[in-house]
């Protein structure tokens, strides 16, 4: 049998076959490597997504209940309507159903069916019904999952404060953003492994975390409170055709506030939609969606605490109580008002041209008098008038539980000569917000304890159970107790018998300061008019602030803004169980004198 | 020197049973979920494969015992046999999966492109050691001229496997030429046509682009699939049994995208020991090539050499997608009933010419 020799070469070129193709397979195992740890995670991914059927599972939001358990948002069923691809055998009747159910353009649902997904939301937050009839087709490859939407009962009541929530339960302005924490609670998921079929592997088993629900948030506002003084804002908004009307209610012993409204308000359960106004406007102008954004912006914003203004003449509140506590004026000290004070090159006019002559201190408060507050607040100097400020918190914020507080507009103090101090003394050339006076004149009220505005109450877990009392930075002592009730005394009379007049009301011992002031450019004469006012005036419980913006005709503060607080306080100081004091005012005046 | 009859290489059996063995299990892990969908029987591809296996044993127990030299005179006759039935399947041949390829006997299936594989490393060992001057030019185109008929039965359906056995045919004229030059000419001549060969047919291109960028590709669909299933073994796998891209993502799971399963359950590190266990196979074939008692002997392990190391290296290059998707099983895993059969025929053949070993020698 012929049989070749078997020569070296023969044995060499099998060795270089043999290293060529362990070269080969070298290279592959490095191409492996690469495959299976740098792109491990992408491939990874990709794989596990086209595993995974995760449908998560919404927890129920908190609902957030008044101070005497009124629920103010809430949430309903609503359903998910989505598609698995994989399962679908009808494809035409799923689009036709669901274009007819869900009054979409046949155009998206189809696109949505016939996308390769594995699973493809078509449509959320569907009234139940609608689910529910969905369902009832019993369509493969259609899946109607409930979860919840959020709800305002009682529609724009309050809508500034409580805020919103989007389409993912997010809070988005208000406290539904502040307290998102608390309210949120866990999403839920179920997770299921399945195979090219879509079909759900049953040994790989469905894991399902089950969704914690959030937490109750209990608030101070008060729903009657808070009803009563949106429409006392509405009506006087209309009566002075003022663009906008903010109050305030709160209790000045512990910062828990009753009601907050800046009407107009607007509808919780659909706040995308602009107010008729605006919206007609924007239905002319064919707004673009930026100016649209913006107009929405200005709809949901809370005045009280976003806006920034003068105060005007309220704040003098705050320069007769640093005059007192520093001891440069007191109640007995006498002054001679002739309609203006000069300051330095200036003269600086009194509301009455025709000047308040000779007058006492607390008749100074009364009138409102511009020369004897300028007299005090130099009296102070810039430096302690500064240093009561930092004090009494106006250079803070106020720290209230609601997001996008404004801070104080105010000078730096080394920019401040003589002129500038005289006219912060009756609350002008500087900004801070209406929530930062009302927290700041109780305060002063209160006993001289600074105290932190808030709404916040309590958290409790969705079957009642208390779980956490918010607490909130307050007790600091910013002026004496004497101090205080020399504020008390003074602030009962200029409502007794002084500026404040119209929010007397028989019966009560209310305290308060009228302000009327003038927005920049002063040559535009748009006038902001307002009252604070606060009851029992030797006990406070209760504090409003009333603010009118650019109202018509009459702007004097305590013509039109003090008797909406003498309205609201009428039917809130019954409602708080704050007994009327029989005995006259002029006998417990004379008491304290 | 004198040629003695030892014992088989032990090493290559031992490592031939241990593929088998983790053939099987991985080809049940892989295919129970194809064979429940589809026959109602998640055993289904095991049992047939557990069949072909069990011939295939009694196979390369048979042939390892037989005197590989009696095998010279069968050479002829059996690569005659193996064009008879390429195109005997070309003419009444089954379908499956789009393809001609199988021929049917009774309950059995039969691939021809299988045993002609075999039938061709026989031919060539036996042509080119009969020859009195089997270095020259001459032998090359002899060689090549009696392969051609076989590559192109075999390519009109089943490219793949056309060009298997045309890298067979130039891998072991390769070793049995003494001169390196030609060989370079003839890889120039081969990638000369197969840029011609792809650019003739618009549809080949395509499978280019796919390559390049499988995830926008329809057909790229088996690609990307065995790329997750890869990416997602990561260090150490999922576990045996634990793949979920063989549910039915990757198509056919148990054919030639086995690897990918592999890579998914026993990670990177299971996949790489999984080719170095190739590699020592391919280094026991080439320690038997090389001490072989002669020339026809050490080609046929050769041969064998190149067969094994040119699927497993064009499997895994596939599968990770280094090269463009052509359809080629890995050995000894895959599923196929014909393959594994002549697999371990082939086994056993290396295993007789390993009992013909020289002693004392030395070229390293």
């Amino acid at each position: 049998m012929p049989q070749g020799k078997l020569h070296i070469f023969h044995r060499k070129k099998t060795i270089v076959v043999f290293l060529a193709c362990i070269l080969a397979l070298i290279v592959l195992i490095g191409r492996l490597g690469y495959l299976m740890l740098e792109r491990a995670d992408y491939y990874g991914d990709k794989a596990e997504d086209l595993h995974e059927r995760e449908r998560p599972i919404k927890a129920s939001r908190g609902r957030i209940l008044d101070a005497n358990g009124t629920v103010l948002a809430d949430n309903k069923t609503v359903c998910t309507i989505s598609v698995v691809h994989s399962q679908v055998t009808e494809p035409e009747k799923v689009i036709s159903v669901l274009c007819d159910e869900l009054g979409l353009s046949e155009e998206t649902v189809q696109k949505k069916v016939e996308k390769v997904s594995s699973m493809e939301r078509i449509k959320s937050n569907v009234e139940k019904e609608t689910g529910d009839k969905i369902r009832s087709y019993e369509l493969a490859g259609v899946k109607v999952d409930e979860d919840y939407k959020r709800y305002y009962p009682f529609g724009s009541l309050a809508s500034k404060v409580l805020g919103f929530t989007g389409s993912d339960n997010q809070g988005i302005i208000g406290l539904e953003v502040q307290y998102d924490q608390v309210l949120e609670g866990t999403q839920g998921k179920i997770l299921t492994l399945t195979d090219a079929r879509g079909i759900e592997l049953p040994e790989a088993g469905e894991s399902r975390l089950e969704p914690i629900a959030g937490d109750d948030l209990q608030i101070s506002l008060d729903y009657n409170i808070q009803k009563y003084i949106e429409q006392e804002a509405l009506r006087v908004k209309e009566e002075k055709q003022a663009d906008s009307v903010s109050i305030i209610i709160m209790n000045p012993q512990n910062g828990e506030i009753y009601g907050m409204t800046n009407v107009p308000e607007f509808d919780l359960n659909d706040p995308f939609t602009l107010l008729e106004g605006d919206a007609s406007q924007a239905m002319q102008e064919e707004l673009t969606n930026e100016a649209k954004q913006e107009k929405l912006n200005q709809m949901w914003r809370n005045g009280c605490i976003n806006d920034t203004y003068e105060p005007g003449s309220t704040f003098k509140i705050i320069t007769a109580s640093a005059g007192l506590e520093a001891g440069v004026v007191s109640l007995q000290d006498h002054f001679n008002c002739p309609g203006f004070k000069i300051v330095e090159d200036r003269r600086i006019r009194c509301h009455k041209t025709a000047g308040h002559g000779a007058e006492s201190f607390l008749e100074a408060v009364q009138n409102s008098c511009n020369p004897v507050f300028i007299e005090v607040g130099l009296r102070l100097g810039v430096e302690r008038y500064f240093r009561y400020l930092a004090q009494f918190g106006l250079l803070k914020k106020t720290g209230i539980d609601l997001p996008g507080e404004a801070g104080t507009i105010m000078h730096k103090k080394e920019n401040v000569g003589q002129v500038e101090l005289a006219t912060m003394s009756f609350g002008q050339s500087f900004q801070i917000t209406p929530i930062q006076l009302a927290a700041t004149v109780s305060s002063l009220v209160n006993g001289g304890k600074r105290i932190t505005p808030h709404f916040g109450v309590s958290v409790k877990s969705s079957d009642g159970v208390l779980k956490q009392v918010l607490q909130y930075p307050a007790g600091e002592q910013i002026i004496s107790e004497e101090t205080s009730e020399t504020m008390q005394y003074i602030l009962e009379h200029v409502v007794a018998d002084g500026s404040g007049n119209k929010a007397y009301l028989e019966g009560y011992h209310i305290g308060g300061k009228t302000a009327t002031s003038e927005t920049l450019p002063r040559s535009a004469h748009i006038y902001i008019s307002s009252f604070v006012g606060f009851a029992p005036a030797d006990d406070p419980q209760v504090l409003g602030l009333c603010i009118i913006n650019h109202p018509q005709g009459v702007y004097y503060g305590g013509t039109i803004a003090a008797p909406v607080i003498k309205r609201v306080f009428s039917n809130i100081l019954p409602y708080l169980g704050i007994e009327k004091d029989l005995e006259d005012l002029s006998e417990t005046g004379t008491e304290n004198d | 020197m004198k040629d003695k009859i030892g014992k088989p290489d032990y090493s290559l059996l031992a490592v031939v049973l241990f593929l088998t063995v983790f053939g099987l299990i991985t080809l049940y892990s892989t295919s129970a979920y194809n064979g429940q969908v589809r026959f109602h029987d998640s055993a289904y591809y095991f049992k047939k494969q557990l069949f072909a296996t069990a011939l295939g044993l009694l196979s390369m127990y048979l042939v390892s015992r037989l005197d590989y030299h009696m095998l010279m005179r069968g050479a002829i006759p059996a690569y005659l046999i193996s064009l008879g039935l390429s195109g005997a399947v070309l003419a009444v041949g089954d379908s499956y999966n789009g393809s001609r390829r199988w021929l049917s006997i009774g309950p059995l299936s039969f691939q021809p492109a299988e045993y002609a594989k075999l039938a061709v490393i026989l031919l060539l060992a036996c042509l080119v050691s009969s020859r009195k001057k089997n270095q020259g030019f001459a032998t090359i185109f002899i060689v090549m001229g009696a392969v051609l008929p076989i590559v192109a039965l075999v390519g009109t359906n089943n490219l793949s496997t056309a060009v298997i056995i045309l890298g067979i045919a130039v891998i072991m004229i390769f070793i049995s030429n003494p001169r390196y030059l030609p060989f370079v000419w003839i890889a120039l001549a081969g990638v000369g046509f197969i840029a011609v060969f792809l650019s003739m047919q618009q549809y080949r291109l395509e499978r280019l682009a796919v390559w390049k960028d499988p995830e926008n590709f329809d057909k790229g669909f088996q690609t990307v699939q065995g790329l997750y299933a890869i990416g997602s073994g990561g260090v150490f796998g999922k576990g045996l049994g634990n793949s979920i891209q063989k549910l039915g993502f990757v198509p056919e799971a148990q054919n030639d995208m086995i690897f990918s399963v592999i890579c998914e359950e026993l990670g990177l590190v299971g996949a790489a020991i999984l080719i170095l266990v190739f590699g020592f196979m391919l280094w026991r074939f080439m320690i038997i090539a090389t001490r072989a008692a002669d020339l026809f002997g050490a080609l046929i392990a050769a041969g064998i050499m190149g067969h094994i190391a040119l699927q497993v290296i064009l499997n895994v290059a596939v599968v990770t997608n280094t090269i463009p998707n052509t359809g080629i099983t890995l050995p000894f895993i895959s599923y196929g009933g014909t393959s594994v059969l002549f697999l371990l025929s082939e086994m056993g053949l290396a295993l007789s010419v390993s009992r013909w070993q020289k002693e004392n020698f030395c070229i390293y």
